[in-house]
């Protein structure tokens, strides 16, 4: 989804990233992946951060053309989601008491400009 | 990839996160698909009008070997593709398998978070309609 130039921020140091997203328009499809599943509009507001380590990692497949080069990060997320037509709402506990077991922050090229 | 979240009372990988795997789709679900006026993609090839070029929408390349909404069928790990975005340069994180904990309208605490639970964000350019463009997207 497109995010506002205000929703990614980080901090001076760029050793963190804040993604801030609100009201975003997503479906509540508990069926999924069943072709018929049926969907339902609800709503999402998040905030994720990263915050990046000291470990190099890059990941690179010359085949299909990607390369991804950063360091390791912690993950940290809350969140808010309503699904008004079943009268739902659920809101993570605060940020800090969650965790994630795999992140990277850095750059990628893939793609025409791979070879650049 | 697909995002999936509270565990419990049905509440896994289908409210929640079926919820945020299509956040994307949800986004720019055009009209077509919710009522009888349909209303193209902000990022859909315009119809040309007085013989001007066609040159293609707005809307950034899917990854080739993935589904177009870049999830359902690759979780963020070491050495795949984290980018949903094909022809794109830029900063890029992502991350998976969220856990935590939090409290539904009624009250109810309920664990979130399963291994596929991902978010990205890719800001940078990307190359569309045979020019390269300025953009911040997200993953959910």
């Amino acid at each position: 989804m497109p995010v506002p130039s205000n929703g990614l921020t980080f901090s001076s140091d760029g050793k963190m990233a804040t993604l801030q997203v609100s009201n975003a328009a997503i479906i509540d499809q508990p069926r999924w992946p069943a072709m018929d599943a049926e969907s339902t509009p609800a709503f999402l507001d998040f905030r994720l951060v990263f915050t990046a380590t000291d470990e190099p990692v890059k990941y690179e497949d010359p085949m299909r053309q990607y390369r991804f080069e950063g360091v390791k990060a912690t993950a940290q997320l809350e969140a808010t989601v309503r699904v008004p037509s079943i009268d739902f709402a659920f809101k993570t506990d605060p940020l800090e008491t969650s965790k994630s077991d795999f992140g990277v922050m850095g750059t990628e090229v893939n793609g025409r400009y791979y070879g650049s | 990839m697909a995002s999936n979240y509270v565990s419990r009372m049905g509440l896994d990988r289908r409210r929640w996160l079926k919820l945020c795997v299509s956040s994307g789709l949800a986004a720019s679900l055009p009209g077509a698909l919710v009522g009888a006026q349909s209303s193209p993609r902000a990022c859909s090839p315009p119809i040309p009008q007085n013989r001007e070029p066609s040159n293609g929408g707005l809307c950034p390349y899917p990854i080739p070997w993935l589904d177009k909404n870049g999830n359902h069928n690759q979780a963020a790990m070491p050495n795949v593709e984290l980018s949903s975005i094909y022809h794109f340069k830029g900063k890029l994180a992502r991350c998976s398998g969220f856990h935590g904990m939090g409290t539904d309208d009624k009250g109810n605490r309920l664990a979130w978070g399963t291994p596929t639970t991902d978010y990205s964000y890719m800001a940078g350019e990307y190359w569309a309609a045979r020019q390269p463009r300025q953009g911040i997207f997200a993953h959910t």
